[in-house]
């Protein structure tokens, strides 16, 4: 079984701080993680590789730092990382992106069969959700997105039934393999490393990819060129003007609730 | 008529029922339009015998329906719901294509977008016509709700976006409304689709809550203490005809149903009255709830985000709040009767 | 199975005393493991500190090749006098802080031991984060050969283990090298801040020439409320490391809570101006062992080695603790390095890193200032006090328009009396100097 897992490395954004003045990001001392759903990928490879053994392979676009992302897998029990970094691809959209991981993955397919790819189901930092269906469109690959577990998965006879959280209930879907999974957090809950796992890990250096070695990117495609959506602007949002917060310990708690109650009725939202 | 741009908007549905988010967006489309030289709006619509959804987006200002209907589509699945409507995109070349951000239209969006090779922005929450450029600005939050980024497609088209539901007001729907009806073969059969559906799995109807819908949302966070503290609101909840709601801090720490999650990760509601009773308010909270129309905020913790939001806040103890608020309000029932839901 | 997992040496903790002796241990072709539970090394120490460069060199002699992440030189230090609403300063600048490397640096902790550890890994050390260690493993004699992590299949062996914890010292007394739990008031609480400014601010507000300059001072008296404790202001790039320090007891005893110490001190009439403007960026706490040098625990049994803060290595009258960790942890090193090459592990052998340490600074210094923490325990006032006094006085004194000098003399010193009897000021004296005298 070789299952490919693409993860990204991004800021905390329960740590992320604005600076109010110049609407910016402070990332300075945020820290840089896994995307929380992506970790959870690369449990559900692993745990299917101890499960039929062969290899997992997790790959990620990004700046050199994303490389301890890659150890993290490693850590967790990922078998190879490869980081696809260079400044050519920067700035790159959801198209881009999923342009040279679809491409990443081709070149791993020629290696060898693949039966699973994995995506967390969005990155915490863009919260689009496009980069797994965007490559499943381009390798032409069953998607299903929001998978909350593996009932099956039959590797010899390439196929897997995954459930699916939608708005209506648990969607029980076969698919044939390879097939493309985005993974919301209960696909596998993630296991502490056994400490042999780290030190292996921290003995570990993931491969490079450029944007010229070893796949040729179309130069068209990637980065700011293969990119049809800028960003226009960006802004902090700007504060709503808050209602007064009154103190029970104040007020005493019959009045302050009373007078809640008379605010809301003055709004004319609500009859109570 | 190369001069008609084309605004497009998805008709979601699944069992034959539209999803509201589709009149919602049938109403930017509208607002769009106007500011558009040459614009018209019209629906697509996909699925097995669903051809009276049409009617209904005439009714909520599609001048044109493009209906693809066909036994392959009888449950949503990505790619023959994606092929079809890339065909569609192909062949009629619209300039704007907006997609409801619900879990079926996110998942397709993106696939329609990547076939297209076009720009989409993702989960918007403000649309608008550049004054300059006539293009389309699609405004989003970005960085768990810490900035907001405004995103062009420069050149490809259509410029698509996806938008949440209940982010946009709903419109009214005209008595009557005509258009027409163009209709278009898929052309793939059961035989070229990988997946399969096997069986749904309903959620709980204990758990099935349409909190994007509802009125009143009393909402519960870490404040509460321990999951036995939603006895309290479900009780408060219950005597405003409303719904319990709960933040992600909660829902990961497993006292409630992911359901009821409201927020970046969760749901955008725009109930009227949104009570937060023990919630600290992170920014990816708080965007899920500025559309409410009187936000009544409880939590211990003078400094609470919460209350930066909030049309009226209680510093203090929930557990003191809330069951004074709940007799407070059975007295003043007392002599006034039923609940009943304000129409604005 | 699993293999069983064996090192040359074990460190625990990557901290300054940890990094050093993990670094001069790989040197000499040790297979070392260091284990760090925080996320990566210095991810447990936010915030600025002055380093001093002696003890990094005898580590690291080309560490300025390395290129450390320094904040700024020392060129300027000294003491401010803080009573509610003056300051008296005692400021030493001179050109012979002017040097290239300096003798001190301001710097970020976080950022410096995270570049500390990677020198180690580049010597050879392996470095494990996210990883707690839980107990020792000991043969049946008793002796230590290895550490339980808390990690699936986490036991680890190696002939000698280096303890470089810090100051939440379990290890160390899971191992029974010290006797007791400390008192909390053997342990002070700092809570401290990074603030960002621009480094031309940075450098306008303490009259800095400009990167090339830095200043760090200790401040005393109001800052800690007049408590027993010190506060500091270190200028770094582009921003201030502000702080202040308690004992844990002044904390309980007075009910204060560590931010509000912090805020007050920070909204100080004389403070206040140096951060106007600028943003926190890290808000921590830390706690620092005050043991002194009678309540240290053993630094030596079989197999295993104490250094650093679990030690209780900190100076606290002069700020210093990274110096003197590392300067452990050096010696550490190279007792594990020669305890191989005479493949001799016993307590025996390994009491030669406490003598080592006694001939140096380090136990010398702890040794001197062993009664200062007992002084500002039996002398609690003393900060407010004799700080207050200093600062009423200097306003007498150059506000003593129009008034006989003699007088204004006189009345200076009966003010001090009027604050404490003769024969108070003279046993504080007394003690004050005892305490500075060893």
């Amino acid at each position: 079984m070789h299952a490919i897992v693409a993860i990204k490395q991004v800021p905390d954004t329960s740590n992320v701080r604005i600076n109010p003045e110049t609407g910016t990001l402070i990332r300075e001392g945020v820290p840089a993680i896994i995307n929380p759903y992506d970790a959870h990928a690369v449990e559900l490879a692993v745990r299917l590789k101890r499960q039929f053994g062969g290899k997992v392979t997790v790959i990620t676009m990004g700046p050199p730092k994303a490389s301890e992302a890659l150890v993290e897998c490693a850590e967790q029990g990922a078998d190879r990382g490869i980081l696809i970094s260079d400044r050519k691809f920067s700035a790159a959209d959801t198209l881009a992106t999923s342009y040279v991981l679809a491409r990443t993955i081709e070149a791993l397919m020629a290696e060898g069969p693949v039966d699973l790819l994995l995506f967390g189901k969005q990155a915490i930092d863009g919260d689009t959700a496009q980069v797994g269906p965007g490559v499943a469109t381009r390798l032409g690959l069953p998607l299903i997105s929001y998978a909350v577990g593996v009932e099956s998965f039959d590797p010899i006879a390439r196929t897997g039934v995954v459930h699916r959280r939608t708005e209506r209930g648990i969607e029980v879907l076969q698919t044939t393999l390879p097939a493309l999974l985005t993974v919301e957090k209960e696909i596998a809950a993630i296991e502490r490393a056994p400490l042999a796992d780290v030190i292996r890990a921290a003995q570990y250096t993931p491969e490079v990819w450029s944007a010229s070695e070893p796949v040729a990117f179309d130069v068209a495609k990637i980065g700011i060129k293969g990119s049809p959506t800028i960003v226009g602007k960006a802004y902090t949002p700007p504060p709503k003007k808050a209602g007064a917060a009154v103190k029970v310990a104040e007020k005493g708690v019959a009045s302050t609730v009373t007078e809640a109650l008379a605010k809301v009725k003055a709004a004319g939202v609500v009859k109570i | 008529m190369s001069d008609t741009k084309r605004i497009w908007v998805l008709i979601e549905q699944e069992e034959g029922k539209a999803h509201p988010v589709s009149w919602e967006l049938l109403g930017a489309a509208q607002r769009l339009a106007a500011e558009l030289p040459g614009a018209v709006v019209e629906g697509v619509l996909l699925g097995d015998g669903v051809e009276g959804i049409a009617a209904e987006a005439y009714r909520y200002g599609a001048t044109k329906v493009y209906l693809i209907d066909d036994p392959v589509l009888n449950v949503y699945r990505n790619a023959p719901y994606a092929y079809g409507i890339a065909n569609l995109v192909k062949k009629y070349t619209p300039e704007i294509f907006l997609v409801g951000a619900t879990t079926l239209g996110r998942d397709l969006a993106s696939a329609i977008a990547t076939r297209v090779a076009t720009g989409l922005t993702a989960d918007c929450t403000e649309l608008a016509i550049d004054p300059d450029k006539h293009i389309l600005a699609a405004t989003r939050p970005t960085f768990g709700g810490n900035l907001m980024a405004t995103i062009l497609c420069k050149t490809q088209r259509p410029q698509m976006a996806t938008v949440r539901p209940r982010v946009l007001p709903s419109p009214t729907p005209a008595e009557t409304g005509a258009g027409e009806l163009v209709r278009e073969p898929l052309g793939m059969t059961e035989a070229d689709v990988a997946v399969k559906l096997l069986k749904v799995i309903p959620t709980d109807s204990g758990e099935q809550v349409d909190i994007e819908y509802a009125d009143v949302i009393v909402a519960g966070g870490r404040g509460l203490g321990a999951p036995e503290g939603f006895k309290l609101l479900e009780e408060l909840a219950e005597l405003l005809g409303g719904v319990v709601g709960a933040s992600r801090a909660v829902v990961d720490a497993g006292w409630i149903n992911v359901s009821r999650q409201i927020g970046q990760t969760g749901k955008t509601v725009r109930p009227k009255l949104f009570i937060a009773a023990g919630i600290s308010g992170a920014i990816q909270h708080r965007v899920g709830i500025t559309g409410s129309d009187f936000i009544l905020a409880i939590n211990s913790d003078p400094n609470a985000p919460i209350f930066s939001v909030a049309d009226y806040g209680i510093v203090g103890d929930l557990y003191e709040v809330l069951p004074e608020l709940i007799n407070q309000i059975k007295a003043q029932r007392a002599g006034h009767g039923a609940p009943e839901v304000a129409h604005a | 199975m699993p293999e069983k997992l064996t090192f040359d040496a074990i460190v625990v903790g990557a901290g300054p005393a940890g990094i050093s002796a993990a670094i001069v241990m790989a040197r000499s072709g040790l297979k070392v493991m260091l284990i760090e539970r925080g996320r990566f090394a210095g991810s447990k120490n936010f915030f600025g500190g002055v380093l001093y460069t002696h003890a990094l060199a005898d580590v690291l002699p080309d560490y300025w090749e390395r290129k450390p992440p320094f904040e700024r030189p020392v060129t300027e230090q000294g003491y401010w006098f803080l009573s509610p609403d003056s300051v008296m300063r005692v400021m030493h600048k001179s050109q012979h802080y002017q040097k290239d490397p300096a003798e001190s640096y301001t710097a970020l902790r976080s950022g410096f031991d995270a570049w500390f550890a990677q020198q180690a890994v580049s010597h050879g050390a392996l470095l494990i984060t996210k990883t707690t260690v839980v107990d020792g493993i000991r043969d049946a004699k008793g002796r230590v050969i290895g550490v339980r992590t808390d990690r699936p299949d986490g036991d680890v062996y190696a002939p000698i283990v280096i303890v470089s914890e810090g100051v939440n010292n379990l290890l160390t007394q899971k191992l029974g090298l010290m006797k007791a739990d400390l008192p909390p008031r053997l342990i002070a609480l700092s809570v401290k801040e990074y603030i960002g400014l621009p480094a031309k601010e940075v450098e306008t507000r303490f009259n800095l020439s400009g990167a090339k300059e830095g200043m760090a001072i200790d401040i005393f008296g109001d800052a800690t409320l007049g408590l027993p404790g010190t506060a500091f202001l270190y200028t770094d790039k582009q921003g201030i490391s502000i702080g202040v320090g308690l004992l844990l007891e002044e904390f309980v005893h007075h009910k204060l809570k560590p931010y509000e110490v912090l805020a007050r001190f920070k909204n100080h009439p004389v403070i206040k101006p140096y951060l106007a403007g600028g943003e926190t960026l890290e808000y921590g706490a830390h706690l620092i062992p005050e043991f002194g040098y009678d309540r240290m625990p053993d630094l030596a049994a079989d197999g295993v080695l104490v250094a650093g803060d679990a030690a209780g290595m900190v100076d606290a009258l002069h700020r210093e603790g990274t110096n003197l960790a590392m300067t452990a942890g050096r010696l550490a090193g190279e007792t594990a390095v020669e305890a191989h090459k005479r493949n001799d592990f016993s307590a025996g052998f390994l009491k030669g890193y406490r003598q080592q340490l006694e001939s140096s600074f380090v136990l010398k210094d702890l040794k001197q200032y062993r009664r200062m923490t007992d002084f500002l325990d039996s002398t609690p006032h003393f900060m407010s006090t004799y700080v207050n006094y200093l600062n009423d006085a200097a306003l007498r004194y150059f506000s003593a328009h129009g008034l006989p000098k003699r007088d204004m003399e006189d009345n200076i010193i009966k003010m001090l009396f009027q604050r404490r009897s003769f024969f108070g000021v003279a046993r504080d004296m007394l003690k004050l100097l005892q305490g500075m005298r060893g």
